[in-house]
């Protein structure tokens, strides 16, 4: 038996682990004692991630669509075919009719390569990957206050913070192991403050748990700040030193009063009141969140109203301190620094910027497009609308969730899918890619922590499956970009040449535990904690946000909130297939307040149908407290009831991000 | 039985050979920390921590294919693997109990049987036990007294070597060239540094005694202790002696079946088809954790399962400190 250490392949945390190896099967995981964050911990998913690895429905041989069918092929077959449909459309249409979605499940090098075949070998810069649906408003927000979108501090220095805010993030279930440092810190004296309208497991573990209506997020957060300007609990020197625009704030905040905030929100007045001062006191104090925050129409507000907080208190910098957006899959962070963003090069360079494409243009030899490109909920209605005719998705699942599917495939000349499983959106592909998981390629991945590392090869790709970035580059050269990399350790010299912020990053550095980004140069000791002596942009800057009024729907009384449960990740294409997992949750349910589920007379166990404007769809009820009365919560793993068929389109005007929080259904007993 | 001294540079010799003729699983340094794997020569990580994943798993596998189905032959395929001769050098005194409570819950397990007979066990007496450990409250550790095939402890000389079994001195009986007749002294120093041992044990591990622990589990506050468990499922993986599993099918129409470790703090485990769960709260299910290792274990097989290894608190993501149940009722 052998025993390799390698990443966790899902939520950002980054754990480290073991992958136990026997003839050549993945038979077992471990988790590493020595990583830094993991101490010798793994959440339930984590201590099986080996489990989905050597199932039988794997994909194994390339299939080629024939009409209704897909037909097993060569991959010599499958990837001419590709090259020429790629090639042919291109001519025939020009390069932004072409687009494509790489995987926040593939490595870093992966998404550079696939990045870069988008770009120097198709043309164009319609590339994207699944953060557009979490964490843009992140990037949006973060990086016009403080200069950057990423986590500002590493899981371990919440365990220091006096006083953690916790919002929008089912921090237990999601982040494990960012809960069991918030639980530490707690244990220390630290005070849990969470508001969700969701009692969730952090929720239980909090001190104060306010409970406000679904998408009041920046009227209780301007409350918050204004609480603790009147209170005089800001911090005057790193309001003077360190941002700009305060007056503007202080402004814009001026009519927020707690009375105010809990007509919009629902929160008790002494209870934010209590909130704010705690928060406001705290020598250190952090702010968490999630997708709670992000997935909604006004997302990149929300960001925005949460990194006022922390500035207001001089939250940021210092250890205890800091901005944590929890990021969903574990190299949803890396799919970003490399650049599988429509406006951005590798380490957010813009693509705008004539300089940076003169860089990558004389590094890679190719001519590079200058229109920065579509998102990916774009890249989808540019294809039901026949302006996107090619797609090359690696590693996602976009289909189970796009409301009209069937629209796109029609619109659609050709569509290549690699996978490692079959989904929804392979079986709409004229091509399926079989690739290897996690288990069977060297590489890296970047956690939310922006912690750079090592994922290791423990054992061939299964059946005839390669990786991702063999497949990319393979792909370039058949479209003529001779790329000459042998080993994924070459391209991330490469990134290291051509991206700033990774230029002290390269294998031999990359030991248990891995490296920070920034990093610039090989000398340099890794930034674990960001904006300590200045922000990027020289001050960080104050946003004004103001609340946006929410109606209730008479026809569509309830909220629909989507979300993930402990026991599955995403679409469930691997934790579906890991025993276990779905013995814990194996049917989608909804949760439906004991006092609404009386006024529709059902009992647990009934079934319900859930209707949106658009879409309806039947589920099994859970009665449960945990959520308000008239606010309903659903998890989007299951094919069974697609919650996210239900949820809105409405796209963050700024980040482009949808709507997927507050959707307004109305439920009726089957 | 005699015993036998191995000089400090006869063990890799001793090793080298043995791995040629069999699996040999060893502790190593990987990455920076102990784990068990097929040794070829690597650096020994003798002296460090027991590794956190117990060698148990080369008797009880994390998860092993039963059969693999083919629907349209109707064939089975059935996986009997034949059990690989295999040495175990350095499992510690703990792992070794745990298997000794194994070995009466899956005696009549042919699967578990094969492994366990194609196995030779050689321990490492623990002289330099872990933080976490508790072996020496409950009388396990820190040094083996029977149900090891070969035992090893570490002395100024070398190693003190003794065989427990026939399979034991018959491994020794091929390298007679290596081994001495070990010495009056030798065996002095070894009860010596075991003294020692148990007493650091006794004095930085818990003060826990076994009455004191079922006094425990009546009074937690099971419900709040509840509150702060994640469900990783990690205090049973990681426990030697945890060997809960579930039979399921992967894969349709084509597919295998797979026996694969479980646990009891998973609500899956005991809920009923009509969704009814005896065990409906987290706290319940821990509690049941405790009790079935402290009362119900004893009661069937004679002996507790528990081992005092500790991993069960090092990895908890929750901060329940395992061993410190008695610290939550405060005794
Ligand atoms: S917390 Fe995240 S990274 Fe860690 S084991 Fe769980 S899923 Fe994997
Ligand atoms: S290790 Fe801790 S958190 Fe994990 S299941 Fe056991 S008690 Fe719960």
């Amino acid at each position: 038996m052998e025993k390799i250490l390698t990443t966790c392949p899902y939520c950002g945390c980054g754990c480290g682990m073991f992958l136990h190896v026997e003839d050549g099967q993945v038979v077992g995981s471990s988790p590493s004692t020595s990583h830094p964050l993991s101490r010798g911990r793994l959440c339930v998913k984590g201590w099986l991630a080996h489990d989905f690895i050597h199932h039988p429905d794997r994909l194994r041989s390339p299939l080629i669509r024939d009409d209704d069918r897909q037909i097993k092929a060569t991959w010599e077959d499958a990837l001419s075919l590709v090259s020429r449909r790629m090639k042919e459309i291109m001519e025939t249409f020009g390069p932004d009719s072409l687009a494509v979605l790489t995987s926040a499940k593939g490595t870093n090098e992966e998404n550079y390569l696939l990045m870069k075949l988008a770009r120097a070998v198709l043309k164009t810069n319609n590339v994207d990957h699944v953060a557009r649906l979490c964490h843009a408003p992140s990037v949006t927000g973060l990086s016009a206050a403080l200069g950057s979108g990423a986590m500002t501090n590493p899981h371990r220095s919440l365990i220091s913070a006096d006083v953690v805010l916790v919002t929008g993030s089912n921090t237990t279930e999601q982040h494990p192991l960012a809960a069991s440092c918030i639980m530490e810190a707690k244990s220390r004296g630290a005070k849990l403050i969470v508001v969700d309208p969701r009692t969730t497991g952090i929720a239980r573990l909090a001190d104060l748990h306010l409970v406000p209506e679904v998408g009041s997020d920046v009227a209780w957060t301007n409350g918050m700040v204004k609480v603790i300007i009147d209170e005089g609990l800001f911090d005057q020197e790193f309001i003077e030193k360190r941002t700009e625009g305060f007056g503007l704030l202080e402004e814009a905040v001026s009519g927020y009063t707690p009375e105010l905030v809990e007509k919009i929100s629902g929160i008790p007045a002494v209870d934010l009141r209590r909130a704010a001062v705690a928060f406001g006191s705290a020598e250190r104090g952090s702010i968490v969140y999630a997708m709670g925050t992000t997935q909604h129409a006004n997302g990149t507000e929300n960001v925005l109203a949460l990194a006022n907080l922390a500035l207001v208190t001089g939250n940021l910098g210092r250890e205890g301190t800091g901005i944590y957006p929890l990021r969903g899959h574990q190299n949803v962070q890396g799919a970003c620094d490399m650049g599988a963003l429509p406006d951005l090069y590798p380490g957010y360079q813009p693509v705008s910027d004539a300089g940076v494409r003169e860089k990558f243009e004389k590094a890679w030899g190719a001519s590079l497009p200058h229109r920065p490109g579509l998102t990916a909920m774009e890249i989808m209605e540019a294809a039901e609308e026949g302006r996107v005719r090619g797609i090359y998705i690696s590693g996602e699942n976009p289909m189970l969730s796009y409301p009209d599917q069937d629209r796109v495939r029609k619109s659609l000349e050709f569509l290549a899918v690699a996978e490692i499983f079959p989904t929804e959106t392979t079986a709409l592909a004229d091509v399926v890619l079989p690739v290897a998981s996690f288990a069977e390629k060297d590489g890296t991945f970047t956690s939310t922590e922006r912690r750079v590392q090592r994922v290791r090869k423990a054992i061939d790709p299964v059946g005839g499956s390669r990786s991702e970035g063999e497949v990319a580059v393979e792909l370039m050269n058949r479209l003529g970009l001779e790329s000459g990399y042998s080993r994924p350790e070459e391209v991330m010299e490469e990134i290291a040449r051509l991206v700033p912020i990774y230029g002290g990053i390269g294998y031999p550095r990359l030991g248990a535990g891995g490296i920070f980004w920034p990093c610039p140069d090989s000398g340099h000791p890794a930034t674990e904690i960001l904006h300590q002596d200045s922000f990027s942009i020289g001050r960080a800057r104050f946003h004004p946000t103001a609340h946006q009024d929410l109606k209730r729907d008479e026809e569509y009384p309830f909220v629909l909130i989507t979300g993930r449960c402990l026991f599955h990740f995403h679409t469930g294409t691997m934790t579906r297939r890991t025993p276990l997992l779905e013995r814990e949750k194996p049917r989608p349910k909804i949760e439906i307040n004991p006092r609404d589920a009386e006024k529709i007379c059902i009992g647990c166990g009934r079934m319900v149908v859930v209707e949106s404007k658009d879409h309806r769809l039947t589920v099994e009820a859970e009665i449960i407290p945990d959520v308000p009365p008239k606010t309903v919560f659903m998890p989007f793993h299951f094919r069974e009831a697609p919650a996210n068929l239900l949820t809105s389109q409405r796209l963050d005007p700024r980040s482009k991000i949808p709507a997927l929080k507050r959707t307004p259904v109305r439920i009726t007993r089957v | 039985m005699r015993s036998f001294l191995l000089p400090r540079d006869g063990l890799v010799l001793f090793l080298n050979d043995l791995s040629k003729k069999l699996e040999l699983i060893a502790p190593v340094m990987m990455e920076g920390e102990p784990v068990f794997v097929t040794w070829s020569g690597e650096k020994l990580a003798l002296d460090s921590e027991n590794p956190l994943a117990s060698p148990v798993e080369f008797f009880l596998p994390q998860e092993e294919v039963l059969f693999r189905y083919v629907q349209y032959s109707g064939r089975y395929t059935f996986e009997e693997e034949e059990p690989r001769p295999r040495m175990i050098f350095g499992m510690r005194p703990c792992d070794l109990k745990a298997v000794e409570v194994l070995d009466r819950i899956f005696g009549s397990d042919h699967l578990y049987v094969d492994r366990r007979r194609s196995t030779v066990i050689a321990v490492l007496n623990c002289i330099t036990p872990g933080e976490g450990c508790f072996c020496a409250q409950l009388g396990i550790g820190p040094g083996s007294e029977e149900g090891y095939d070969l035992l090893f402890t570490e002395v100024e000389d070398g190693y003190l070597v003794e065989p427990g079994s026939p399979a034991g001195t018959l491994v020794l009986r091929d390298y007679a060239d290596l081994f001495t007749e070990a010495r009056p002294h030798h065996l002095a120093e070894k009860k010596m540094k075991l003294d020692m041992a148990e007493e650091a044990v006794r004095r930085l591990g818990p003060q826990i005694s076994i009455p004191l622990i079922e006094e425990a589990i009546e009074e937690a506050p099971w419900e709040e202790i509840g509150e702060r468990c994640l469900r990783c499922g990690g205090c049973s993986f990681v426990c030697p002696v945890c060997h809960c599993f579930n039979v399921v099918d992967r894969g349709v129409p084509d597919g295998e079946r797979l026996r694969c470790r479980d646990s009891c703090i998973f609500s899956g485990f005991a809920r009923m088809a009509n969704d009814i769960n005896p065990r409906m709260s987290q706290g319940e299910r821990l509690r049941n954790w405790y009790k079935n290792k402290f009362v119900y274990l004893p009661e069937r097989t004679g002996l507790v399962g528990c081992v005092g290894c500790g991993r069960c608190s090092r990895v908890c993501l929750g901060p329940i400190d395992r061993k410190g149940l008695l610290k939550e009722v405060g005794i």
